[in-house]
């Protein structure tokens, strides 16, 4: 019975793919995993969108030199084995570019990427030791890791101060799991370095109830600013918990994952979260011009922009990523000549990217065969009545630190 | 059909109580031998081979479930832990003791993850004396909460900050397994192994007493079963398979990751026990199988025939919601008109056949 | 070997809390606790309504094993498809809240008996462990459908109620979980009336022991199902409504449902009492290790010892502090 099932299943996704690949022959695949049902779905329902809308974006405009882009997205509900599966699937396909997604799976896949020669993207998962292009040739952060992103944070505390910290009171309340853990080395060294007092206040998964935490803040600690790095629903609950707190919201820095628009949708609305600030690493907000394009080209079509649109800091990341993506295929398709690359090419590709800002949605990424992060740029978003604005410009913070950390963490 | 049950006289007690009674069900599962490990790993691409891998691995953790819940009747929602403690183990093991310049061979870390599994098995397995049903069921809940905050926090065990240890792929005397087709059949011969182990335990006289207690665990001690000692039995064997899945799981991957192990993949499991049938082993096949393959087969056939009926872009969410509803709908259906599950039907058609043309 | 694990099996517990207690001590330091009196009663204060708001949650639970012997993991599911429903209606038709709350109510009820008609009432008399499975099943059916019908877009109820802290002397009070810890206990206290005082609370009582002899008496066995599940879903709904204000509302909201065991398992399975006790004991261990006991082991120890906690009851007392001994016969 297994047999025939076996045979029957096999049947079956043989004719769907022959079908799929007869279709499109000269295409150029990339394959994206996604997570619209699992614990992160807040960020996969609207991330995923944004990438396939500047896909089709592209190939409205005739694809990369004309050979159109085709993204398959499977989505795997942040489990391991779904996004094995998916990968495999995307490799029968012939995908020149896989990009998964979530830390456990970013971990399951690395190896076997490697040994494939399928360069994949992980913005804003894994740990920062992924950026070493050396170590790990075929993963590209592309993004601030949460090192960068801590440190950059301590840097805009230090000018929100006016340059001194000594005897000021941080607060780092993380999520309680390893990528939540990941800024503490960076917040030792700092506040060494910086001479300010801090402390850490977990919240453990999954995060629905922060009572106590945020009265320790305010109420024990007193800390004079909070660099938050929570995930999934904690930072709807942070943002609320606080505001009855009464805290200052203009002294509490999110990082990345740190509430987006969904987030304060779920808090109670915009005004709950006036004054947060929050670290991007792909700009937020609709005031861009390749956003514009977008709503235009549904416009072309007759359609209404999607309703995602709305939802900037995770639309934009989609649109960020796509367009990395793009840019490599690009880069790999001018260096060959033609649309005929391997993932190899496209890797190259990814290492050629330079000062890549698409009118200043982007950071000026300068990656390179050592550096798979690209810089570690990012930018500081404050709410201001309703919106995010721009509080700063593309910046980083205490490189040399934060190289210095990664150096000992490779011997260690 | 070409083969009848009749003219078979069976002159030993052995022949009476041989696993394979007929000549037909040999020829079956040698034919079945020869294109699991021999025709497929040649033949068949990698995609294929991957997932069948998956169902593999799946079938090693199912059976050790099945055995506790089908067999004995004690329920465990804390299964993903259990391999989480094979994986840590076998890990920890692999990357910290070398021999002769390599990583500790796989057949005798993925014994130790099972063992190590095992014992922290029977510990989770000692209230089962004095809880049962739903009481067990929130006991082993709260061990997989408390095994995963236990590895997340301790940094001896989940090998740093990251929580996550990378090995090496299975090697066997140089012979370096990284290929799909040679991890493929790696993982087939373990769950051949463990499809044999378990058919051959439940006819044994500890199977015997697992389903006494199963039916009635008062009654099962009145007759004599040392109830408490072979609950416990149970707990150890299944988290043994549990143990193994994880180390298996943990080569595959070639890391052990805590995240891997969540409740969700407890749940899953469970699943395929209720959907292939409980207390069957070759249900539990099928239920691996279904559930491994429940997602691709909703995905394949929502991006076939999903564009005629709705917008495309869409598509991608609907078919994550779908599979949520199909995996949650399909367990209460089969628990409520099905209880036996997939095995029930293999042997309706089985029977059906049985008898071909003249079913009278 | 065996005399030792008997001897462990029923003294192992009173071992584990008496470490867990030292522990505590040791790690947390009572003098810690003195010298920071004045943050552990607000913290306290703000642990016992936070528990309260649990037991908020528990009640559906307490309820359905009360009344049909069955065991609902979809709890925590229920309250998050009645939030999904009143802030669809809030969003989507913009719906006065009064009126999206009646249209909230209006779904439970036809959830609640639909559920009962084509789940529940097929399994009358299977066994506990297949109930607990189906309704797991149930769990992930409605996470899947609630979004697919109602959108997944993350969202909030906004409700009447002022989000300032009301600061009164010692005490530091949260107007929502004031509100929450009061619906709470106003309920409870209603159904403990009604399940000893009313007829009808007898006769569920009664169907909850036996379905068959409560047959035989002449109980409409389905009739009392049905209005368990309907009110367990009301009561849901008061749930989604104040969790979905503290926290917003989308799939993610049904992990409140694993709050629950701890509660119950502590206070008792089958006692209203239990799960007020129950959810004021876990509101209050999870704000004091949070507050004293984190800051020494560097984790997240608030969510992790409630559950550490239940371990310990159920090897102790595994009916709870409050509830009913189970005796067992062939």
């Amino acid at each position: 019975m297994t047999f025939l099932k076996t045979l029957g299943m096999a049947a079956a996704v043989t004719a769907g793919l022959a079908a799929a690949n007869a279709a499109n022959a000269k295409d150029i695949r990339i394959g994206m995993m996604c997570d619209r049902t699992g614990p992160t779905a807040v960020t996969g329902t609207v991330l995923c969108p944004g990438y396939h809308d500047y896909i089709a974006l592209v190939n409205s405009r005739g694809g990369v030199m004309g050979n159109k882009i085709v993204a398959n997205e499977i989505d795997i509900e942040y489990k391991v084995p779904p996004a094995v599966e998916a990968y495999q699937r995307f490799k029968q396909d012939g995908a020149v570019l896989i990009s998964p997604y979530g830390t456990p799976m970013v971990a399951a896949l690395l190896k076997t990427m490697e040994e494939d020669k399928v360069p994949g993207t992980s913005a804003g998962f894994g740990t920062a030791a992924a950026a070493n292009g050396e170590k790990y040739p075929y993963m590209f952060p592309i993004a601030a890791s949460y090192w960068s992103q801590t440190a950059a944070a301590v840097k805009f505390v230090k000018d929100k101060f006016g340059g001194d910290m000594k005897g000021k009171k941080v607060a780092y309340v993380f999520y309680d799991n390893p990528a939540g853990r990941e800024g503490i080395p960076v917040m030792t060294h700092l506040a060494e370095k910086e001479g300010f007092e801090w402390r850490e206040f977990a919240v453990p998964a999954p995060g629905l109830e922060m009572g106590a935490q945020v009265l320790d803040i305010t109420r024990r600690f007193r800390a004079d600013f909070i660099i938050a790095h929570v995930f999934g629903r904690a930072p709807a609950v942070m943002l609320k918990e606080f505001k009855r707190a009464g805290y200052p919201m203009d002294q509490i820095i999110g990082l990345v994952w740190a509430v987006s628009e969904g987030d304060i949708a779920a808090a109670g609305g915009w005004d709950v979260a006036e004054g947060y600030n929050t670290i991007q690493f792909a700009g937020v907000g609709s005031d861009y011009p390749v956003l514009d394009e977008i709503k235009a080209m549904y416009k072309a079509d007759g359609k209404e922009p999607p309703k995602e649109m709305e939802f900037t800091v995770y639309y934009n990341r989609g649109v960020f990523q796509a367009a990395m993506h793009v840019k490599a295929i690009e880069n790999a398709v001018k260096a060959k000549g033609s649309a005929d690359i391997t993932g190899t090419d496209v890797r190259d590709g990814m290492r050629a990217i330079k000062d890549f800002s698409l009118d200043g949605l982007l950071p000026p990424l300068q990656l390179s065969a050592k550096d798979h992060e690209g810089g570690g740029f990012v930018r500081v978003f404050q709410v201001q009545k309703g919106e995010y604005v721009p509080v700063t410009d593309w910046y980083r913070a205490y490189r040399d630190d934060v190289l210095q950390l990664l150096e000992e963490e490779h011997k260690g | 059909m070409f083969h009848r049950e009749c003219g078979y006289y069976k002159t030993s007690y052995q022949g009476d109580q041989a696993i394979l009674p007929f000549p037909i069900a040999k020829q079956a599962i040698f034919g079945l031998l020869l294109l699991f490990l021999i025709v497929i790993p040649f033949f068949a691409n990698e995609y294929y081979l991957s997932q069948l891998s998956l169902v593999a691995i799946a079938v090693v953790g199912a059976l050790g479930l099945n055995i506790l819940l089908g067999y004995t009747g004690q329920i465990s929602i804390g299964h993903a832990a259990f391999m989480s403690v094979g994986a840590y183990t076998a890990a920890n093991l692999v990357t910290r003791i070398e021999i002769g310049g390599e990583q500790l061979p796989f057949f005798l870390a993925l014994p130790a993850g099972g063992i190590m599994a095992a014992l922290i098995g029977l510990v989770v397995g000692i209230p089962s004396l004095r809880v049962k049903g739903l009481y067990l069921a929130i006991a082993t809940l709260a061990a997989q909460f408390i095994i995963e905050w236990i590895i997340n926090h301790t940094p001896a065990i989940s090998g740093g900050a990251a929580a996550a240890i990378e090995v090496d792929r299975p090697a066997l005397f140089g012979w370096v397994m990284n290929e799909q087709w040679e991890l493929y059949l790696f993982v087939m011969f373990f769950a051949i192994l463990a499809i044999m182990a378990a058919t051959n335990l439940v006819r044994s006289r500890v199977g015997r007493a697992l389903v006494a207690i199963r039916d009635q665990d008062i009654a099962a001690e009145i007759i004599g079963i040392n109830v408490f000692k072979y609950k416990l039995y149970a707990f150890a064997i299944s988290s043994f398979f549990a143990g193994v899945t994880g180390v298996l799981y943990m080569y595959y991957f070639s890391i052990a990751t805590y995240e891997q192990f969540q409740i969700v993949v407890s749940i899953d499991f469970l699943a395929m026990c209720i959907i292939g049938g409980l207390g069957s082993i070759v249900g539990t096949i099928f239920g691996a199988f279904f559930i491994i393959m429940l997602p691709v087969v909703i995905r394949i056939v929502m991006e076939s025939f999903g564009p005629y009926f709705m917008d495309p872009s869409y598509l991608p969410q609907v078919i994550g919601q779908l599979r949520l509803i199909f995996f949650g709908g399909l367990i209460m259906v089969f628990l409520i008109v099905e209880p036996e599950g997939l095995n029930r039907l293999w042997q309706n058609i089985r029977n059906y056949f049985r008898v071909w043309p003249f079913s009278y | 070997m065996q005399p030792i694990l008997k001897f462990l099996s029923a003294k192992f517990a009173w071992i584990l809390l008496a470490a867990f207690i030292a522990f505590i001590v040791a790690e947390g330091g009572v003098g810690v606790l003195i010298k920071d009196w004045r943050f552990a009663v607000e913290l306290a204060v703000d642990g016992v309504l936070t528990g309260l708001m649990y037991s908020l949650i528990a009640v559906g639970f307490v309820l359905i094993y009360k009344s049909t012997d069955a065991i609902n993991f979809a709890q925590g599911e229920f309250v998050m498809i009645a939030a999904i429903v009143v802030a669809g209606c809030l969003d989507w038709f913009g719906l006065p809240l009064w009126l999206s709350i009646l249209v909230g109510f209006g779904f439970m009820v036809v959830f609640g008996m639909t559920l009962e008609r084509f789940v529940l009432r097929p399994m009358i008399g299977m066994n506990i462990v297949a109930i607990i499975m189906a309704t797991i099943g149930l769990a992930f059916f409605l996470r899947g459908a609630g979004p697919l019908i109602f959108g997944a877009a993350p969202s909030t109820i906004n409700l009447p109620i002022p989000d300032s802290p009301i600061v009164w002397g010692l005490l530091y009070l949260t107007p929502i979980k004031l509100l929450g810890a009061a619906v709470s206990i106003l309920f409870l206290a209603g159904f403990g009336w009604f399940f000893l005082k009313t007829r009808k609370g007898v006769a569920m009582r009664a169907v909850a022991d036996s379905h068959q002899v409560s047959m035989a008496m002449g109980i409409n066995v389905e009739r009392y199902f049905a209005v368990a599940w309907v009110t367990a879903g009301v009561v849901a709904l008061l749930g989604g409504l104040a969790w979905g204000n503290m926290i917003g509302v989308d799939t993610q909201l049904a992990l409140v449902g694993l709050k629950v065991f701890p509660v119950v398992i502590l206070g008792g399975l089958d006692s209203i009492i239990g799960v007020i006790v129950g959810g004021i004991v876990v509101g209050l261990v999870e704000a004091l290790t949070a507050g004293f006991v984190d800051p020494y082991v560097g984790g997240g120890m608030k969510d992790f010892a409630p559950y550490v906690l239940m371990v310990i009851m159920l090897m102790i007392r595994p009916y709870g502090i409050f509830g009913r001994r189970l005796i067992e016969r062939i």
